[in-house]
């Protein structure tokens, strides 16, 4: 290596041709660059958090190779190929095919934003043995003995486990007693039928909590005015209200406002980051949606001040929602492998993942940057979080919290 | 020798296309490879049903996701092999063709298109319901053969392939047969093929099973090579949509167009994700949409028919075409009209008696009671509005009579459906024309034969016989489309007279002719009641008809004014009076 650039110093003085030449053999010694790949959607209706999560991993490789790149590979710099899996899952099938087929070199990838998506292309990167990191939380994922997804987030049946709990501890010890009824009004997609089954099944009885209302819909909802009458009429203690769609969320919680429900009348929980989105500002006031709290997989918290600061100056994004910070992160734990394979080689890669003990993780919650044998990521922990002055900020677990979380009173 | 000269270029195009598919090697293409012959499948299934009888279905996702479902839940929870499951998702995609056909052709047009529209969503809801949101097929590492799942992804090109070839054979056999034929019939007017002899609802039902069973086996097939499952993924709408714009933009009708279609379009979406989207995401579906609308406006009917039509007016010389009419006119004016004997009464072939059909308040037919004797020609005469029409929608089962009875051979068939009737021995044309435009004569004429004939060969040789009788043999292999109005009645005639009925219904059958030709007609229609033919005809034109009718019925609001012999019909003041007025009346009676 040190000869080579001796060398290539040397001739560049006698001529600039060859040493481009040169500097093509010199990169295929030690590779220069090493492919990562992105593949979320860029096209259709999930456009957005594809967009967003490009950002966080174009955030992260700039960071990797400012500080110096892959170590273990002479400073070798992270390059981030990104694919458009499109809006269905046969596209979704279609660009992991691509991606395996037309970029052989790529040692690692992360995505696909919706389950299904990585679903259909895990089936394609795992017969290429291409190690898939992903923030998708589906159970399923990890339950089909596949040897090259990587987790990172807290399956859907143990976010709902660590969620309530806690959020039954909140309750506690903001209003001095613990919720006793609850109404669950829930769209059908898998993330919130998966959540919703471990609730039923044994989280509400563990926690004490009666179902009174149960009202499932399917996206998109047309109007919320029977739900939430019900919900009125129930007068529950806890309403889980779980849409995935901002523009359902919007029409639920107008409505809740409307109905006199809002501003804490009933605390209102929800399971995924829809809730959260900077485009429910948009469409509702910060009053409509002050004190709702969301159970999720991960968010910017404490210790990304400066993470949160650069995506508003760099990209405009109002805060750090689970998809920014977790593809991030996934840039890091790419990094971590790539110094622990030693080689830019994708089965040392995902064989480095398999072994990885690399202690605490930074950016996502809980537990360890650590696979179990499933390849979920040991210990993944929940974030709640809740919407204060127009802003959904941390407030649980206390290490990672921005700020108090307040239990709405009932007046 | 036409069987085999038709299997060779689906065979050659396999064959070419096999050969293509082993020189890929990139995964990536080899799956386009593989997508291609599994969308024009499903194209092709589309195509059974609604390319043929023109009854557009928006909901075959219903079919294709029931295959996709019972292939994968199958594996999954009775580890059963897809080998097997693909089979049975292809009966219980017919069954589900039965189940849905049977409501569903009660309606029409738009109506039909609407309902099939909702099978699939209603489907997608179910699913999701019974928690199947996203499923997956389980990865079989120790027998994958066993389980379809290949290493090699060559394999499932050839799967589909093979599975193609099997559809596009079954689709030409389908086409040039009785089924197909019958099928078509119903595209260009049910109520015609109903007249004509054919049983459109059991036919329509054949057609939807058949389709059901294909689109689920290939739905099955899908299901393998995308090892996902989800509702959306098969029972949405773009996967119903994904049928029609194959099919559309290829061909509609013809075993063709499907397979054009889908070796165009999807690799075309491919490479435009792949290289336009990767550039500016999102802007595949808007090239890929104008593309398709270009191509709809320019070939409405399919890339494959605008394609046949440029080479066959390349193709086609001049002179004969301008030669084979001549003949034709020939031929016809051979048959000269000749004076008739006034035919003896024999015995009664059809008795109507005290027949009434109102609709509302209006009574378009009431009370009329006629006899029809063997080999007699009856005009059915009255002012526009009398219910001569009407009479004769009774008559062949269009209508069902209020009151009264329709006595075949004694047999009273008021009630019956049209094609019971039709096989009864009644056959008829109608006041608009309705040819299969792009049909040959003969082809047009084989559709009303099959009513009597048992094979296709048959068929052929009565169809060829109906159309040497109204003398239009010498063009008998010109397509309809090219024929003038009086060759076009001419060949209503053979059809309706192909399934050698014994009482003819000629709704006008004169009309829209020149004099010269409108007689040239009549020679032939004398010339069919002299072979022994009983014929009822309605007409407006009273010249024409004195010379052809043997009897007159007269109508007017729907009863019989008076009926007779036609010179003193046409003297009878209350005739004038109904087609004149009052005043004319007088005159006549002068």
């Amino acid at each position: 290596m040190n000869k080579t650039s001796k060398g290539l110093s040397r001739r560049t003085v006698l001529s600039g041709a060859a040493a481009v030449g040169l500097a093509g053999v010199a990169r295929a010694q030690a590779p220069a660059e090493i492919k990562v790949g992105l593949i979320v959607p860029l096209s259709g209706i999930y456009t957005r958090p594809g967009q967003v999560m490009k950002m966080g991993a174009e955030m992260g490789i700039e960071h990797i190779n400012a500080q110096g790149g892959i170590k273990a590979l002479g400073g070798a710099k992270l390059k981030l190929v990104v694919i458009d899996c499109g809006d269905t899952t046969e596209k979704a099938k279609n660009a992991a095919q691509r991606m395996v087929a037309q970029e052989p070199d790529l040692v690692a990838a992360t995505g696909a934003y919706l389950s299904s998506f990585t679903l259909a292309v895990t089936e394609v990167t795992e017969r290429a043995e291409l190690p898939v990191l992903t923030l998708s939380y589906s159970d399923l994922l990890t339950d089909r003995g596949f040897k090259y997804i990587f987790q990172t987030a807290a399956t859907a049946s143990r976010q709902s486990e660590l969620g309530l709990p806690t959020l039954m501890k909140l309750a506690e010890n903001a209003s001095g007693k613990k919720p006793k009824t609850v109404a669950m009004l829930m769209d059908n997609t898998a993330t919130s039928v998966a959540t919703a089954k471990a609730l039923k099944e044994r989280l509400f009885a563990q926690e004490g909590l009666q179902l009174v209302v149960e009202e499932v819909w399917t996206p998109p909802l047309s109007d919320a005015t029977p739900l939430i009458q019900k919900v009125r009429s129930a007068k529950p203690d806890l309403l889980l209200f779980m849409p995935n769609a901002v523009s359902d969320a919007k029409l639920g919680l107008e409505k809740i406002s409307e109905f006199g429900l809002g501003q804490g009348k009933i605390p209102t929980v929800s399971f995924s980051i829809t809730i959260a989105e900077p485009d429910m500002l948009q469409s509702v006031s910060p009053e409509t949606v002050q004190g709702i709290m969301t159970i999720v997989a991960n968010w910017g918290s404490k210790g990304h001040e400066a993470l949160i600061a650069e995506l508003k100056a760099k990209y405009k994004e109002p805060w750090m929602t689970q998809n920014v910070i977790s593809t991030y992160g996934d840039m890091w734990l790419m990094k971590e492998a790539l110094e622990k394979a030693g080689k830019a080689d994708r089965n040392a890669v995902a064989q480095a993942f398999r072994t990885m003990d690399a202690g605490p993780s930074k950016y996502y919650p809980g537990g360890q940057l650590k696979f179990d044998e499933k390849g979920r990521r040991v210990d993944a922990g929940v974030v709640i979080v809740q919407w204060q002055s127009g802003v959904p900020v941390t407030v649980y677990p206390p290490e990672l919290a921005q700020a108090q979380p307040f239990w709405p009173k009932k007046s | 020798m036409l069987r085999m000269r038709s299997l060779l270029p689906p065979l050659l195009f396999t064959l070419a296309y096999a050969v293509v598919s082993l020189g890929v090697t990139n995964s990536y293409y080899q799956l386009i490879l593989t997508l291609v012959p599994v969308w024009s499948v499903f194209g092709l299934s589309w195509n059974l049903l609604s390319g043929y009888t023109g009854l557009i279905s928006f909901g075959h996702a219903a079919f294709f996701g029931i295959g996709a479902y019972a292939t994968a839940l199958g594996q999954i929870y009775f580890d059963i092999s897809p080998w097997l499951l693909i089979p049975v998702a292809a009966m219980l995609g017919g069954i589900a063709g039965l189940l849905i056909g049977f409501p569903t052709f009660r309606l029409q047009g738009h109506y039909f298109a609407l309902a099939m529209l909702a099978y699939p969503l209603a489907i997608l809801y179910v699913f999701e319901w019974l928690g199947f949101q996203e499923v997956t097929l389980p990865i079989k590492r120790d027998a994958p053969i066993a389980y379809m799942q290949f290493a090699d992804p060559h394999f499932y090109t050839l799967l589909g392939l093979a599975l193609m070839l099997a559809t596009i054979v079954l689709t030409q056999v389908i086409e040039r047969s009785r089924f197909g034929m019958a099928l078509l019939a119903i595209k260009q007017n049910e109520a015609a093929a109903e007249a004509a002899g054919i049983n459109t609802l059991a036919w329509k039902l054949r057609a939807i099973i058949l389709s059901g069973a294909i689109a689920a086996a290939i739905g099955g097939f899908y299901a393998q090579v995308l090892l996902v499952v989800t509702p959306q993924s098969v029972f949405g709408m773009l996967v119903s949509a994904q049928a029609l714009t194959v099919a559309m933009f290829g061909g509609v009708g013809t075993v063709w167009g499907p397979v054009i279609g889908s070796v165009i379009l999807i690799p075309l979406a491919e490479i435009l994700h792949a290289e336009a989207g990767a550039r500016i995401p999102g802007i595949q579906g808007v090239i890929f949409g104008i593309a398709i609308v270009c191509v709809i406006l320019l070939a409405p009917e399919g890339l494959f028919w605008k394609l046949r039509d440029l080479l066959r007016k390349r193709r086609a010389p001049k002179p004969t075409i301008d030669v084979t009419p001549e003949a034709a006119a020939a031929n016809i004016t051979a048959l000269k009209p000749v004076a008739r004997q006034r035919a003896a009464k024999g015995e009664v072939m059809l008795e109507v008696k005290n027949l009434s059909r109102s609709f509302g308040g209006l009574k378009a037919v009431q009370d009329v009671s006629f006899k029809l004797h063997k080999n007699e020609i009856l005009g059915i005469i009255g002012p526009n509005g009398a219910g001569k029409t009407t009479l004769f929608n009774l008559l062949n089962g269009f209508l069902k009579p209020s009151q009264g009875e329709v006595l075949i051979d004694g047999r009273n068939m008021s009630g019956q459906r049209p094609h019971v009737i039709c096989e009864a021995g009644i056959g008829r044309t109608f006041q608009v024309m309705r040819p299969f435009l792009r049909m040959s004569i003969l082809d047009n004429v084989v559709v009303g034969a099959y009513v009597r004939a048992r094979t296709d060969d048959e068929a052929r040789k009565m169809a060829a016989d109906a159309v040497a009788r109204v003398g239009l043999s010498a063009v008998a292999d010109r397509l309809a489309g090219e024929l003038s109005t009086k060759e076009l009645r001419l060949m209503e005639l053979a059809r309706a007279i192909a399934g050698q009925p014994r009482i003819l219904l000629l709704d006008e059958t004169l009309a829209g002719l020149g004099h010269g030709e409108a007689d040239e007609v009549v020679a032939v229609i004398q010339q069919l009641a002299r072979d022994g033919m009983t014929i009822a005809i309605i007409e407006h034109t009273m010249q024409a008809m004195v010379r052809l009718v043997d009897r007159f019925l007269v109508l007017d609001h729907g009863a019989v004014i008076t009926e007779g012999l036609p010179e003193v019909v046409t003297r009878d003041s209350r005739v004038v009076e109904a087609y004149l007025g009052k005043k004319w009346a007088g005159h006549a009676a002068n």
